[in-house]
């Protein structure tokens, strides 16, 4: 009964599935490259990540795809942050404009540190804000940023392994085993 | 359809649970052991450092999951709120057969006997419920011995003046010393402290027919790969399964033990696998779901004689909730001392225990297991921004040349930290969920930050030319070590079980696990909960021969 | 009733027009189109850079006409998980298409492919694990799919039964007794950087210290991340010979080696599964004597003692493992005061202390001229 059920369940999806499946190809058409994030919020959160963990000899958060880490946790475990993003990421060009009249991504680098430390402090300016404390806002993305860039490849983040490199990880790790012998002793 | 009447149900498929499930199913019982997660195998683990049992900011790896399993916790200021299972203040351990021994560090302490006697020991401590255990050290002592043999024990603490008295040996040697322990073993020598090998639940040789630790770096919060992390879940367990007389139904929620009109317990309900409500009866009932969780079953258990849940006649189920006040130092040496060789942790002292003068106790100190990079983001010290340039100059500098010596401290348990169940929050299944609330006793943190002077003095000698300390925050102690819930006590006003587990006034009723934990040591407390387990299962099934149950 | 059965009637005419045209969808765009929806971007840029450019995506990935209904039927299930905006975090292959792939490789590399199948590396599944001597002194566990079964989609459990030293053992799914443990893409990756169909000549010289020492395809499966890691990011271990540390060859290739044939933590030669060369070899790389595909290290002596030993010796029939299994003189640790136990004698050669790599080399290396011309990939 149960098995009948689901397999109605399943066919019914693919058929739905067909139906709108040309709706894909439309889809392809959409703006932004990112999963969640508008083109315009990716680039202020990537100069955001940037000042986080910048690059120097060693590659910084953009390099190693902090962004893209951040995107598509933002589609899967960490969905319940999106709108914290929306408002947070719109929050830090109010605050680029209140304190120097242009958009964050615009602002040279030690424009955009100040943006942040004044959101750090939960001084800067904005609407967003009111909902939204800057420093909550603030103390997510250099957690989320230190995921992606100090965190585990597989999640979209550190590419190519770029900060282990740094730290001088050995990945994968060099690791044989000690050959035993049950028929010899317990 | 109704299930077939068995002798003993176990909730609880962890520490505790496990080796009652084998001893019993061994004594001839017929047994269901019942686990509320899933049996996983390290395919499952993956070594994913953002998602495992410690760091979980992609979520828990081995439960429970974030949708369905909710708690309360009520913040300093009153305020309830309510959090997911990967999030701090859940106080998690995890959801899996074999429990916490499935992903734990595995340091294998036996209490000292003082850890028995704290209230003989240091006399009341205002403001807190601290209280000699009915039972001493002598009591545990052949079970101790039993679990170190049966699960598998590596370590070597005979150059431990301090340890309580041991008719045997561990058996295994400890694990070859890493770089750090190297480095720190001759500076507490020069402290005119003693140093010793930790004792760990971990294969050093070849044991129980599974092989050596490989010496990776993913240990705590992780499976283990090579399956020489001996739990419960690789050793009792299938042990149990093996004898024909335990059933394992995994995926199996409990909702509520089953109770008749004279008192007895009869069976317990639970939710299967497909989310259908069961019945299963049994002669016995044992919760074995960790201090948190066991305490939440039994108030989710009212009866005609029990309104507020079984037990509870004197509201102390759910009291005293201690868990272990971590804290310690980190040092930055000019010298590389990372070498990758894991667990990493290896070298104690346990001289700090007891006879702090001015303190109601102590704790051990060790070497830290291998902090993986993300871990390391947060171990800076106070002068380090925590963003930008400077940031990832530290790690970039630091990384391999920082070591951090902790410990848990002894805890003094505090009534009013505490387990409840919440009026109206309910989880997946409409269990109404655990509430969580209280703090720790200010002398507790008074111990744990003057164990941070100590751990900084012994970073100092090794070498280290910056140390800082680690200060534990003041917030409600579970987690892991989560214990103490459900008492162990003469006096059924002030305890919820008697000496041997047993429910007062439910004669077929036990709690084995951490819960009875009057005190919980400064110590990991895993070995002594599989030593209570022993004992209270050697006593159940005298009793049971008896016909007393 | 008439009008349900006419609804299903469409949607499973739907459903069926469907199928190819998901399939046609991906096909169309050359890639392109796929790698819009920006899941598999990364992999696309890293083929268009590679030396396979050329081969279209149909030639790994499957055809948009062909038969295969569980290709089409793969294809829209992408497309429904798509809508349903369940994006996974990553698309990943399969193994299912790592075992394809053998066929493809084959198509070009015959040459390689047929030393692999011949070697110790095309092992099948029931000779690792179905091994009576092994399965009886150690049992199996997970870790031995790392090297053995890397892209096996389970837990050893899932693989072999029963998992204890008693046996009798079996694989759970008896058609995979003869699939190998480690297909092509156990140590190669398709989508990477490369020069376009270049073959570098130093392929064609004897395996020895003038060969290459890196190619862009050579990676390491890495199971636990479902990734590969290139082996310029592979970490080289520092060996150590009790507390001396041994003298290692520069060659990165060896780090794939090492992944597999690893020491111990404490890096000791010889330990665990390690073949680190000291003695005599110290310094040599693993590939200066084992074949890439095959491993076959027969007449590699020759390229370096081309005649005799430096002791006047044929190396070939010394007492070492390499004529003689059951020797005591593992060729790999061999030293000169293994069998000179009274002390090393002078070199009898005329240049005595000469370094080995001066000799000339044969003037037709001996594998070269059994070596099969290449097969351009395509046109």
């Amino acid at each position: 009964m149960r098995s009948r059920n689901l397999r109605r369940r399943k066919f019914l999806t693919l058929g739905a599935t067909a139906a709108v499946a040309g709706h894909t190809i439309s889809c392809s058409g959409s703006k932004s490259r990112w999963r969640f994030l508008t083109l315009d919020e990716a680039a202020t959160l990537d100069a955001m990540c940037e000042q986080i963990i910048p690059g120097d000899q060693d590659p910084g958060a953009h390099r190693a795809g902090v962004v893209n880490f951040i995107d598509l946790q933002l589609t899967g475990f960490c969905k319940a942050l999106r709108p914290s993003y929306r408002r947070g990421l719109a929050g830090v060009d109010q605050a680029s404009r209140g304190m120097f009249g242009s958009r964050f991504v615009e602002l040279a680098g030690a424009k955009q540190a100040a943006v942040l430390e004044a959101m750090e402090t939960g001084q800067a300016p904005g609407e967003a804000w009111k909902d939204l404390p800057s420093k909550v806002f603030f103390s997510l993305v250099v957690s989320q940023t230190m995921q992606g860039f100090y965190g585990d490849p597989r999640h979209g983040g550190n590419r190519e392994a770029v900060s282990w490199r740094m730290l001088r990880i050995p990945n994968p790790p060099v690791r044989g085993r000690l050959h035993y012998d049950l028929t010899q002793k317990g | 359809m109704a299930l077939k009447h068995v002798n003993a149900i176990i909730v609880g498929a962890g520490a505790g649970g496990g080796i009652v499930a084998k001893e019993l199913a061994e004594a001839g019982l017929r047994v269901v052991l019942l686990e509320r997660g899933k049996w996983y195998t390290p395919f499952d683990c993956r070594k994913d450092d953002l998602r495992n049992q410690r760091t979980t900011v992609l979520g828990n790896a081995f439960g429970p999951d974030d949708e369905r399993s909710p708690r309360v916790l009520v913040d300093a200021q009153g305020h309830p709120s309510v959090v997911r299972a990967s999030q701090g203040g859940y106080q998690n351990n995890a959801a899996c057969v074999g429990g916490g021994t499935f992903s734990y560090g595995a340091m294998a302490w036996r209490f000292m006997e003082k850890d028995f006697r704290m209230r003989s020991t240091y006399g009341p401590v205002p403001g807190s419920t601290l209280e000699d255990w009915p039972i001493r050290y002598q009591d545990l002592e052949p079970y101790y011995e039993k679990a170190e043999w049966e699960i598998g024990v590596s370590g070597d603490d005979s150059g431990n003046p301090f340890k309580a008295p041991r008719r045997k040996p561990l058996p295994m040697p400890p694990l070859p010393p890493n770089r750090e322990y190297q480095i720190l073993l001759p500076a507490a020598q020069r402290l005119g402290l003693h140093p010793f090998d930790i004792p760990m639940l971990r294969n050093s040789v070849p044991y129980n027919g599974r092989p050596a630790c490989m010496r990776c770096r993913w240990c705590v919060g992780f499976a283990c790969e090579v399956d020489a992390k001996c739990g419960t879940h690789n050793t009792v367990i299938p042990k149990a399964l093996a004898t024909g007389n335990c059933e394992l139904r995994t995926e199996a929620v409990a909702k509520e033990i089953l109770s008749d009109e004279h008192g007895r317990v009869t069976g317990v309900a639970y939710f299967n696998a497909e989310g259908r409500l069961e019945q299963q009866t049994a002669d016995l009932v044992i919760v074995s779901c960790a201090a948190i969780e066991s305490a939440r079953l039994l108030l989710n258990s009212p009866s005609r004689l029990f309104p507020h849940g079984l037990g509870n006649r004197y509201d102390w189920v759910g009291r005293n909730l201690q868990g272990h006040t971590y804290s310690g130092a980190y040092g930055l040496f000019d010298f590389d001392v990372y070498d990758d060789v894991g667990p990493g942790a290896g070298i104690a002292v346990s001289d700090y225990n007891h006879g702090n003068p001015g303190l109601a106790g102590g704790g051990v100190l060790c070497n830290e297991f291998i902090r993986l990079p993300y871990q390391f983001v947060t171990a800076i010290p106070p002068s380090v921004p925590r963003w930008g340039k400077a940031h990832k100059d530290f790690m970039r500098k630091w990384y391999r040349r920082s070591m951090a010596v902790q410990g848990p401290t002894q805890e003094m348990p505090v009534f009013d930290s505490r387990v409840q169940v919440d009026p109206a929050v309910r989880d997946y299944w409409g269990i109404p969920v655990a509430r969580l609330s209280g703090d720790k006793h200010p002398h507790t943190m008074e111990i744990a930050n003057a164990m941070t002077g100590k751990a900084e003095q012994w970073l100092r000698e090794a070498g280290a030319i910056q140390t800082w300390k680690k200060l534990p925050g003041r917030g409600l102690s579970g987690g892991q070590h989560q214990a103490g819930t459900c008492r162990m006590g003469d006096d059924p006003k002030t305890s919820v079980v008697d000496k041997l587990c047993r429910v007062h006034d439910v004669e077929n009723l036990y709690v084995i696990d951490g819960s009875v934990h009057v005190t919980n040591g400064g110590f990991n407390p895993v070995l002594t909960i599989m030593a209570i387990a022993y004992y209270a299962s050697a006593n159940l099934v005298k009793t049971w021969r008896r016909g007393r149950v | 009733m008439k009008r349900a059965a006419f609804v299903a009637g469409l949607l499973v005419l739907a459903l069926l027009l469907m199928i190819p045209g998901a399939s046609l969808y991906y096909e169309s765009g050359s890639g392109e189109a796929c790698a819009r929806c920006h899941e598999i971007r990364g992999s696309f840029e890293n083929w268009q850079a590679s030396t396979h450019r050329s081969v279209p995506c149909k030639g790994c990935h499957g055809d948009a006409l062909t038969l295969d209904a569980e290709f089409h039927m793969t294809n829209l299930r992408r497309v429904s998980t798509h809508l349903r905006g369940d994006v996974p975090e990553q698309v990943r292959i399969r193994e299912r298409d790592a075992l394809r792939m053998l066929e493809r490789c084959r198509n070009c590399h015959r040459q390689e492919f047929a030393d692999w199948q011949a070697g110790p590396h095309g092992i099948s599944y029931d000779r690792i694990f179905l091994d009576k001597e092994h399965n009886r002194k150690q049992l199996l566990m997970d870790d031995c799919l790392r090297c053995h079964g890397a892209w096996f989609e389970g837990s050893i459990r899932d693989l072999v039964t029963p998992i204890d030293s008693r046996g009798p053992w079996r694989l759970r799914d008896a058609g995979r007794r003869t699939l190998p443990v480690m297909p092509c893409m156990a140590c190669h990756q398709m989508h990477r950087r490369g020069q376009p169909l270049a073959r570098p000549p130093a392929t064609l010289l004897p395996p020895g210290p003038n060969q290459e020492l890196h190619r862009p395809s050579l990676a390491l499966y890495d199971r636990r991340e479902r990734t590969f890691v290139s082996t310029a990011a592979l970490p080289m271990p520092a060996m150590r010979e009790g507390p001396r540390r041994v003298k290692m060859s520069p060659d990165a290739r060896q780090g794939i080696c090492y992944q597999c044939h690893a020491p111990l933590a404490s890096f000791q030669v010889n330990s665990g599964d390690d073949r680190t060369a000291i003695g005599v070899h110290e310094g040599l790389s693993c590939l200066a004597c084992h074949l890439r595909h095959g491993q076959q290290t027969r007449a590699s002596c020759a390229t370096c003692h081309p005649r005799l030993s430096n002791c006047g010796l044929d190396v070939e029939k010394m007492d070492t493992t390499f004529k003689d299994k059951n020797s005591k003189h593992n060729i790999h640790f061999v030293k000169c005061a293994d069998c000179h136990t009274k002390g090393v004698p002078k070199r009898r050669t005329p240049q005595a202390g000469a370094p080995v790599a001066t000799r000339p080399l044969p003037a037709t290396p001996p594998r070269a001229a059994r070596k099969l011309p290449f097969a351009p990939a395509s046109p």
